[in-house]
């Protein structure tokens, strides 16, 4: 049976670029009608906040299962087994933190970003530049490594081989192009069509993704009669591993014998990593940044309770897909294709495809599946440069630089600036960065939103001492711990495997690692905390009365700005 | 010290109204009746959920004898217990909305009503 390994077929290759450029002109036509909508900065930054609760539930789920998530997961299944499913399962019960303790209490005391609620009883200026600093480090780690993971997928997902050349394109010339495609797409949404046509682009991507998925979810559990535990019997024998395919430790955690040391860093890491998914997602300045998308807090409860439906059934659709991978296109075929199984669910698509129509329908099912990854690769990107945007703009232009008196016209135009500026370096970044391991970056940007974003935005709404000084120390603190001790760690230096070559991000004859953790959230959570407490309690600031104001307006909405009308 | 805040326009009287009713209505017995019904709810919730969480990544890591324990066919516990994250997550999230549709808004509504239209009574 043909699968991807021995090269994509010509049909299915047409269909696939026919595909991709059917979705590139879609998403540039709803950004040509979106940019007629935005006038306001309140249309630029939330969309006019006139969404309804299932749109922005969509919206939300397109944000949070990027392409990474989507092959990644799968392929982590499909390869580890058991595994893949343990992380998703982090990503998921993260969102009741979201849904409980903050995106109503945001959508009512903020306008347009996390900063707004931070600031409001703090001293503007400092507080504002210190969120944008952490807003803008998240989503450029996050966007970095979304990026350079788009290069690597979209030279996959057109099936070149090193070697060989598609459209005038080598793999590697393939690689670059899809990171410059790919920026320039998401410039040109955010810039022409700010949050209304970046959520209309999520929006479709997350009902592609739903659909895609389920289709292939139910052809792969026909093809078992709908017999989960032969799926499961089956994906066992096939890995090798046997009955361990189907319990944690294969990726996580893993017990390295003779080594008790490294069998204890192995589980406290998988702890740590743990806690930075439960306590980061509602510390994601892109995530955040949805819940003004919706004109009122229950609208914005309602959209988390749809983004938690359908990212749940997404991660069950994909514990199928992962071990229908490792079932059917068998973990040899999936690694030669590509070490990390980002290529396992296109290629499950394309074993699927021929079980029940032949040649064509192979073809058809792997262009639909890599169309469904390009759009989730689009949507994730446009999603993150916006938050970077509108912080630069709302926060550090016109609060910090302008003290809050730059005109809408003003604030709208910088914001646009500034899109094209973090998405060029974005690019730019990605290009060089393309061939280094960067795939810690997406862990790193949940561990600084759980140790600098998500302990300051609690505090300020629920915690009457705090102040300026302790906002400041929270979010510097928590930011410098989570980098430096991933500077400091196995990722950035000094990992190797068996033959000596670099596992990490430096070259194997670089090592100054001494943090054993590869994720730092164990140990930088609490040192974000315990900095902004003792930040707090080391200065006399405390303005009770607009604690009042902020405690007051997050949990009865008063003052909350509406939907614009037009 | 003084704070100047940039999120409201101090210069409109209605917003200045709202901002000292909102002050006001800090001390009000129903916005405390209010907070203490969302913490009461949201506080041993978010507690019993993370510990939840905790205790089946904790078990990930040390308990893999019991996680692998056969339950029914090739069903282990670590599966099982894998996918009851998933119901209670759903559960939880249901739970948490009734209660804010029935407990928390009617009340969170009728503060609102009276800080914004407060001003005009005057």
């Amino acid at each position: 049976m043909n699968v991807l390994a021995q090269g994509v077929s010509a049909e299915s290759r047409l269909i696939t670029v026919i595909l991709f450029t059917v979705m590139i002109a879609v998403t540039l036509l709803i950004t040509v009608w979106a940019s007629r909508r935005v006038n306001s900065a309140s249309d630029f930054h939330s969309g006019g906040r006139g969404f309804s609760g299932v749109q922005n539930g969509f919206a939300i789920g397109s944000d949070y299962m990027s392409a990474a998530s989507f092959l990644g997961i799968a392929g982590t299944i499909a390869l580890f087994g058991y595994d893949g499913f343990l992380y998703s399962i982090g990503f998921l019960v993260a969102w009741l933190v979201a849904l409980l303790l903050v995106a109503e209490l945001l959508r009512n005391s903020g306008r347009y970003t996390m900063a707004d609620v931070l600031s409001y009883r703090m001293r503007q200026r400092p507080v504002r530049t210190a969120a944008s600093v952490s807003t803008l480090t998240v989503s450029i780690f996050y966007l970095l490594a979304q990026m350079v993971g788009a290069g690597a997928l979209i030279a996959l997902l057109l099936g070149i081989q090193p070697g060989e050349t598609y459209l005038g394109m080598s793999a590697d010339t393939a690689k670059i192009a899809g990171i410059v495609v790919v920026g320039i797409l998401m410039i040109v949404y955010v810039t022409f069509g700010g949050m209304t046509g970046t959520t209309w682009v999520q929006i479709i991507k997350a009902g592609m993704l739903m659909g895609g998925a389920a289709l292939l979810t139910i052809m792969v559990l026909a093809v078992y009669k709908f017999d989960l535990a032969a799926l499961m019997n089956d994906a066992a024998d096939a890995s090798g591993a046997g009955a361990a395919f189907l319990e944690p430790g294969q990726v996580y955690g893993r017990e390295v014998v003779g080594d008790a040391w490294q069998t204890m860093i192995n589980k406290l890491d998988l702890i740590s990593l743990g806690l930075a998914l439960v306590l980061g997602t509602a510390g994601l300045p892109h995530i955040l940044i949805r819940f003004y998308t919706v004109p009122d807090a229950k609208t914005a409860r309602k959209s988390v309770n749809w983004g938690i439906g359908l990212i749940g059934t997404f991660y069950l659709m994909t514990l199928v897909l992962g071990f229908g991978a490792a079932a059917m296109v068998g973990r040899d075929a999936i690694v030669e294709q590509n070490a990390a199984g980002n290529t396992a669910a296109p290629q499950l698509a394309e074993q699927v495809g021929a079980h029940f129509g032949g040649d064509f329908l192979a073809a058809v099912m792997l262009a639909l599946i890599a169309a469904v990854a390009f759009a989730a690769i689009l949507s994730t990107v446009a999603g993150l440069t916006i938050a970077s945007s509108s912080s630069l703009a709302h926060d550090f232009y016109n609060n910090v630089l302008r003290k809050g008196q730059a005109s809408e016209r003003d604030e709208i135009r910088v914001a646009k600036f500034a899109a094209f500026g973090v998405g060029t370096i974005a690019i730019v970044l990605a290009v060089f960065a393309q061939n280094l391991n960067v795939a810690f970056l997406v862990a790193l940007a949940f561990a600084i939103a759980a140790s600098a974003n998500l302990p300051t935005i609690l505090l300020s709404l629920f915690w009457k001492r705090f102040n300026t000084n302790g906002a400041l120390a929270g979010i510097y603190g928590g930011l410098i711990a989570a980098v430096g001790l991933v500077f400091f760690s196995p990722v950035v230096s000094g990992k190797t495997d068996a033959d000596g070559n670099s596992l990490s991000l430096f070259p194997e004859n670089i090592d100054f690692a001494w943090f054993p953790l590869e994720n730092p959230a164990l140990v930088s959570v609490p040192i974000g905390v315990l900095c902004a407490v003792i930040g707090t309690l080391t200065s006399r600031e405390n303005d009770a009365v607009r604690f009042a104001e902020l405690q007051v307006r997050a949990l009865t909405g008063a003052g909350a700005e509406g939907a614009s009308k037009h | 010290m003084t704070t100047q805040p940039a999120t409201t326009e101090a210069s409109e009287p209605p917003e200045d109204d709202l901002r000292t009713r909102s002050v006001a209505m800090h001390e009000d017995p129903r916005f405390l009746e209010l907070r203490s019904r969302l913490l009461r709810f949201v506080v041993p919730m978010t507690i019993a959920f993370l510990a939840w969480y905790l205790l089946y990544v904790v078990m990930s890591a040390y308990a893999r004898g019991v996680m692998s324990t056969q339950l029914v066919g090739n069903f282990n516990l670590a599966l099982v217990f894998g996918l009851l994250q998933f119901v209670s997550t759903f559960g939880i999230a249901i739970a948490y909305s009734r209660f804010a549709n029935r407990r928390f808004d009617p009340l969170a509504d009728e503060l609102r009503e009276e800080l914004e239209n407060g001003g005009r009574d005057r």
